[in-house]
Formats: C-alpha cells, sequence, structure tokens
C-alpha cells in the first residue's frame, strides 16, 4: 500500500494530472516527471511520447515479470540475432527434409565425414524442425504480442487525450525551436497562421493563445499493423503442423493405372505420359556427340477422381467421380481446391500390364483360342475351348533360390513366370504342367522350352504364344508426381501483405507535430517528429513565411541528433 | 482496470503457452512422421488374406508382433517358422503375430502362405500405405507393440527363434 501512495504521489503533475508509474514526460502537459530531468536542460526524450509502457509496475509480481522480459525491446532483439544464427547453422549441410529417402544417422558421416556424424548429431540435420528453433520462433512471436500492446495502448492515449498549452520546459527542450517577440494580438496571430498550417495538410487545435498542429499521425501505427501481419505470418506458417493444411509427398504413377493418393481421398490416373527431347541439333555445343538425351518438354496427362463411397474398405472397389484433368507440365502443375500435383519426374522403362496369350497345338499349329493375362494380378483358372488352364505359380521376377527351387527375387515385375496346370482332352487327368514366360527375352534366358520338356516329358503338346503386339499391353513409362496441399499459403501471403502495407505507413510519412504558445506576447513554437527533421524545419519557415515572418531554416535547430 | 489489465495478461500468456508448445510438440514429433520406440502404432485398414478387412482396434489389448515382409526377401521368408513357432506358442497370452506383405498381389503371397504353413494373420498392403506410415524401408522389419498400443521396440533385418522368444517375453512382463 505505501509504496503505491509514494508512486501516486510522485507521477502527479503541477498540471494537477495523475500519471501512471514509469511515466517521463507528463501525459497532459509535457513537463519531465523526474526531478533529475526537471533540471536538466538537455533535449527531451520523446519515445512513446514519454508514455510508461503499459507494465511497468512499482512492484512487479511474476506474472508481471515475465510479461516484463517479453515486452522487452532489448529481448527481443536478442532472440532475433539467436534465430539468424540457428538458421545459419541449418545452412551448412543439406537438411533432411530435402532428401525423400535417406537414412539420416549414416547418411551425413558418409557423405560429410566427421563434420557430417557432428551435424547430424547436434540435430542441425533438422534445425528448422527442432524444439529450440520452434521454441525461439514462437517466444519472437509473443514478443510481438506483447510488445505492441504494451506500447500501443499508451501510445493511442497519449495521442488522444493531451492539452494543447504544454510546459514551457517542453517545448523548449524539443529539437526544433523558434522564439520571438510578438507585437500583434496574440489571438489574432494564433487565427492568422491557422489557415497556413491547414493549407500544408496539418490538423489544427486551438485553446486561446496555444495551438498544436499535427499530421499524419497515422504512421505511428505503422509498426503496430507490421507487427500484425509478422503475427498472422508466423500463426499460419504454425499453422501447417495442424492434419489436412499442409501435404508433400512424391508418387509413381504408371501409365493407364488409376492410384490412391495416401491420406485423402483422390485417386489419380495418369491417361498418357509424354517426353519431347532436344534434336542433335537444337543441344548446346558441348553437349553435342556425346549422346545426351536431354528433354524438351515432359507431359502427364492426368485425370483426377475424388473417391464417394466404399473409401475406406479395402475389401470393396471405391467408387470415383472424376472431378478435374489436366496436362501436368513442370510448373503447370494440376490444381483442384488447392491440392497440386507437380511434374517431378519421369521413368520411360515400360512395363508389361497384361498379355493375351494364344494356346497353340504344337503338332499341327492349331490355335484352340485366346486368354487375357493379367500379370499382376491373374485369375486362377482359365476356360481356352475344351481346355483348363490352371495357374498353380506365379513369380514377378523369376530367379532360383540356393536349393534351386524357383523364387521371385524381387516384388517388380521384371521378369514375370507364371506355372500352369493344363487338363483336357488327350492329356493325363492330372494334367500337365506347362511354364510360360511373356517377354521373349525371358523365355530365352531361362530356356522355356526345356522347362517345360522337363515338366510334361511326351505330353509336352502345348504351347502358350502371342501373336503380335496388338496382344501385349504394356505401361509405357511412369511419371512421378508431387501432390502438394498448402491451405496456409493464403494467409501467409495476406500476413505479408499487412506488413507490407505497414511498412510502408512508417516509412513513407512521418508524424509531424507543432506546438505554439504564446505568453504575453512571448511566442515559442516547438516541433516534433519521428524522422526528416530537415523537411519539418522547412515547412515551418514556409508556413512562418506565410505570417510575414522570416526565419532562417538553420535558426530553428536546437541541437541533438538531427536526420 | 488494474484487475481485468492483469485478467488480460494472464489470458494472451495462456494463449501463448498453448499455442506455443502445441507448435513445438507437433513440429518435434512431426519429423518425418516416422514413428519410433514409444510412440503409438500407427492405425491400419489392410484387407487380410481371409478376405475381410482388419484394423488396430481388433486387436486393442493386446500385445502385437507386426512384421512387414515380401515372399521375395529372403530373410523375411527365413524367419517365417520362427514367427509362426511363436505365434502359437504365446496365442493364448494375448500376443497376436500380424504379418504385412508388402505390395504383392493376393496370388503370390496366398502361394507362400500355403506353402509354408503359416496360419496367423496375414494382411495385404497393396498401395503400401501402411508401410508409408510405419516409415518402413528394410524388410522384414517386426516392430513389438504393447498391449496399450505403444511401440516397444523396432526390430530391422531378420529374426530367429530365441531373439523373439525374448523380446515377447520382454512385451508381456512389462505390462
Amino acid at each position: 500500500m505505501i509504496p503505491d501512495i509514494l508512486s501516486f504521489k510522485n507521477t502527479k503533475c503541477e498540471c494537477g494530472h495523475q500519471n501512471p508509474v514509469g511515466t517521463v514526460l507528463c501525459e497532459a502537459c509535457g513537463k519531465p516527471i523526474s526531478k533529475e530531468d526537471q533540471e536538466s536542460d538537455k533535449l527531451l526524450e520523446m519515445r512513446y511520447d514519454g508514455m510508461a509502457r503499459r507494465s511497468q509496475r512499482s512492484t512487479p509480481n511474476m506474472i508481471d515479470r515475465i510479461w516484463n522480459f517479453f515486452s522487452s525491446v532489448k529481448i527481443a532483439v536478442y532472440m532475433i540475432v539467436l534465430t539468424l544464427l540457428g538458421s545459419m547453422f541449418g545452412t551448412i549441410f543439406p537438411q533432411e527434409s530435402t532428401f525423400l529417402n535417406i537414412d539420416a544417422a549414416t547418411y551425413y558421416p558418409e557423405t560429410y565425414g566427421t563434420a557430417g556424424l557432428i551435424y547430424y548429431k547436434l540435430g542441425l540435420s533438422h534445425t528448422y524442425e527442432s524444439w529450440w528453433f520452434v521454441l525461439l520462433l514462437v517466444m519472437i512471436g509473443a514478443s510481438l504480442v506483447i510488445c505492441s500492446l504494451d506500447r500501443v495502448l499508451p501510445l493511442y492515449k497519449a495521442l488522444s487525450k493531451r492539452k494543447i498549452r504544454k510546459h514551457m520546459q517542453f517545448l523548449t527542450r524539443q529539437k526544433v525551436v523558434y522564439q520571438t517577440r510578438l507585437d500583434e494580438d496574440e489571438e489574432v496571430w494564433i487565427n492568422n497562421i491557422v489557415p497556413a498550417l491547414k493549407k500544408r495538410g496539418y490538423r489544427v487545435h486551438t485553446d486561446g493563445s496555444a495551438l498544436l498542429a499535427e499530421k499524419y499521425r497515422f504512421s505511428r501505427w505503422g509498426p503496430y499493423i507490421l507487427h500484425i501481419g509478422l503475427i498472422i505470418f508466423l500463426l499460419a506458417v504454425l499453422a501447417r503442423g495442424l492434419p489436412g493444411l499442409n501435404m508433400d509427398q512424391h508418387l509413381a504413377f504408371p501409365e493407364g493405372e488409376i492410384k490412391p493418393i495416401p491420406n485423402t481421398s483422390f485417386y489419380l490416373k495418369n491417361e498418357k505420359f509424354t517426353v519431347e527431347y532436344y534434336t542433335e541439333d537444337d543441344l548446346p555445343e558441348e553437349f553435342k556427340g556425346k549422346g545426351k538425351m536431354l528433354p524438351k518438354l515432359f507431359q502427364t496427362q492426368a485425370t483426377l477422381y475424388e473417391c464417394t463411397a466404399d473409401c475406406k474398405d479395402p475389401s470393396k472397389e471405391p467408387q470415383l467421380v472424376e472431378v478435374d484433368s489436366h496436362p501436368i507440365e513442370v510448373n503447370d502443375p494440376l490444381n483442384y481446391k488447392g491440392l497440386k500435383a507437380y511434374q517431378f519426374d519421369f521413368d520411360t522403362n515400360p512395363i508389361l500390364r497384361s498379355v493375351t496369350p494364344s494356346l497353340i497345338e504344337k503338332k499341327t499349329g492349331k490355335d484352340i483360342g485366346q486368354f487375357k493375362l493379367d500379370i499382376r494380378n491373374p485369375e486362377r483358372t482359365y476356360q481356352v475351348g475344351e481346355y483348363t488352364l490352371n495357374l498353380v505359380e506365379k513369380y514377378m521376377d523369376f530367379g532360383m533360390n540356393d536349393l534351386g527351387e524357383p523364387v521371385s527375387i524381387s516384388p517388380n515385375p521384371n521378369a514375370p513366370s507364371f506355372l500352369f496346370l493344363i487338363k483336357g482332352p488327350n492329356l493325363p487327368a492330372e494334367g500337365v504342367q506347362y511354364f510360360y514366360f511373356p517377354k521373349q527375352i525371358d523365355k530365352q534366358r531361362f530356356q522355356q522350352d526345356i522347362i517345360n520338356e522337363k515338366l510334361a516329358g511326351a505330353y509336352n503338346l502345348f504351347e502358350l504364344d502371342v501373336d503380335g503386339m496388338s496382344n501385349v499391353d504394356f505401361s509405357m513409362s511412369t511419371t512421378y508426381l508431387n501432390i502438394r496441399v498448402d491451405k496456409v499459403m493464403p494467409f501467409v501471403w495476406l500476413g505479408s501483405a499487412i506488413g507490407m502495407l505497414g511498412l510502408v505507413m512508417g516509412f513513407y510519412w512521418q508524424h509531424r507535430r507543432i506546438w505554439i504558445r504564446i505568453d504575453e506576447g512571448d511566442l515559442t513554437l516547438a516541433a516534433h517528429t519521428n524522422k526528416n527533421w530537415f523537411g519539418i524545419r522547412k515547412e515551418i519557415t514556409v508556413v512562418l513565411q506565410k505570417v510575414n515572418m522570416e526565419v532562417d531554416e538553420k535558426s530553428l535547430d536546437n541541437g541533438g541528433n538531427q536526420v | 482496470m488494474g484487475k481485468s489489465r492483469k485478467k488480460v495478461q494472464i489470458v494472451i500468456l495462456l494463449m501463448i503457452v498453448i499455442l506455443g508448445g502445441y507448435a513445438i510438440i507437433s513440429n518435434v514429433n512431426g519429423s518425418g512422421g516416422k514413428p519410433e520406440v514409444g510412440d503409438k502404432a500407427p492405425s491400419f485398414n489392410l484387407l487380410g488374406l481371409d478376405g475381410s478387412v482388419h484394423n488396430l482396434d481388433e486387436y486393442k489389448g493386446k500385445a502385437m508382433v507386426i512384421n512387414f515382409w515380401g515372399t521375395w526377401c529372403k530373410p523375411c521368408v527365413k524367419e517365417m517358422p520362427a514367427l509362426q513357432a511363436q505365434s502359437e506358442k504365446w496365442k493364448d497370452k494375448d500376443v497376436v503375430v500380424i504379418g504385412i506383405n508388402a505390395g504383392e498381389d493376393v496370388m503370390s503371397v496366398d502361394n507362400f502362405v500355403k506353402q509354408a504353413n503359416i496360419s496367423f494373420p496375414i494382411l495385404l498392403d497393396p498401395n503400401k500405405e501402411a508401410i508409408q506410415s510405419y516409415g518402413i524401408s528394410p524388410l522384414p522389419t517386426t516392430l513389438f507393440v504393447a498391449a496399450d498400443g505403444r511401440i516397444k521396440k523396432i526390430h530391422l533385418g531378420e529374426l530367429d527363434l530365441s531373439t523373439l522368444d525374448y523380446e515377447i517375453e520382454q512385451l508381456v512382463s512389462n505390462q
């Protein structure tokens, strides 16, 4: 209680105004509050117009202390410097997030040696996702909010509630001061100068023989508007972590297949992929004659589907509705309601999708019939004429294991092979086995005919043969697309735009104020601006000329650091 | 006025703590999206060889051994008998062994499972959704998940019978 009363006493100005703790200049008349300041004749400290910051207390408690910590501009500068340093460390080696598929624990030491190991161990390989970096950003955000709140409210009050007749000390200790003797009537002189000031764009308030002229006050709000923009920007960046607001994945789409886009209800079909290469003539000199193939254009004709029912149930076929289609090229993505598919890479190795072989009687060459064999998802049995073909085994990438048994050595259809059991007329009741390699090259490599002779012996009467390329279905190429969703981007732009507006307000306009008081013929003029002192001095001389006062621009200078 | 100002201060500070805390946690946990030891096992929704859809919920309250494998991967094939033996041994003690096949077609998997006499549930992942959400790169990878749904251990590479037995015992005794 007692310190409170004492502080009340200390902050009461002689003009009768009660100022909050921490006030430097009286809110009403502008007289310095502290005794030392009153006795000094130095220029006044005009920062925040001498207002107390909102959180300044005589007896701060825990919350006030935290608040004051974030309210300090000095602390904010330290935090920004630390963030800059942290950001720099993050650029020494590429970040983990720039790679599609690496094991960071081995990649960094292998690529960059000991330095890489240290870099990884310190967690700098994911600097921008580390807890300390995010904490710094959060603290800067907190500082922005609290600094602004602490200053903008008192400043608003200071600029809206004030006396027009300021204390003599307030005027004579400004950076721009002019004093002279006046012979005319005080009020008449004041009324004469008002139109001159108004013409220069000033808003003028008078109080008898005192005057306050002011213009471009809005520029004082520039920094705070910038802060609002920055806070929106920061919040938008933080919101990226929320589910559904941000996605970035790279997917392969073989030509002709509808593939789901994980974590969305969308499916995408690569209808056709085209790639054009530069001709030898178009290549730059250094590439000519080196057999280089440089793509000129690669384009994916894509169709986007949305799943409407049975989406989450893998036992059912999803029901798809076409929603968009677009020829995707580099820098020209498919864009459907914020879901974007960018061209990223391609692979022109054809993938065998299905073959339609004929069952042929070897001796006579008679074609018994055809059936379509899907490489990835074949049927268990096929009926061809009077013959039944049971699919016993399939191997996507045929090979032998250590025991000499046939196995698939990879899940990719590099060397697909099928083991059928053929039953029908002229064949034993248990059927005969027949190995089928759809790719011609595999037939020779794995000696299909010899295998079949061994398997069937005397009953090796049939063969499967593809008649012409029309019976072979290839996926000619695979396109790689970068699927992105970034729903926070509009807010990032909004934040940036507001920030820019704030910067323009603060940079291109200056808040200029001119005070005049006349005491029994003694005229005192003082002026304050936040920058461009040259401009305000010039403006004052022009205005004074209008009331027939010739003043030298330089004589207005009251010393101090004037820019 | 002093009191309301204090309330505003507390509200703003609380909001900063909540937003900031959320930002830090989501960023630190979200790095790479790969579940690690101590994390909850990501959910999946996959078609089993039995023709019905399986997800994590049906194994609630049970310890799980989730094995990612492929028929073409030699160490996966080698460890299958051990997994089969352990699945039978621990069946009555609320431990389930689940095999998730990495993107192969039904026929390849079905043929293999019949040949190898595997009776524990085998799920198909044709679009590699679970592979992605579990961040699996080498095969086989086996995750040991406690009854509370948290990953206790991630084993990369082939498992033998005794290691498997030891790990399951650890999993069960820790509950």
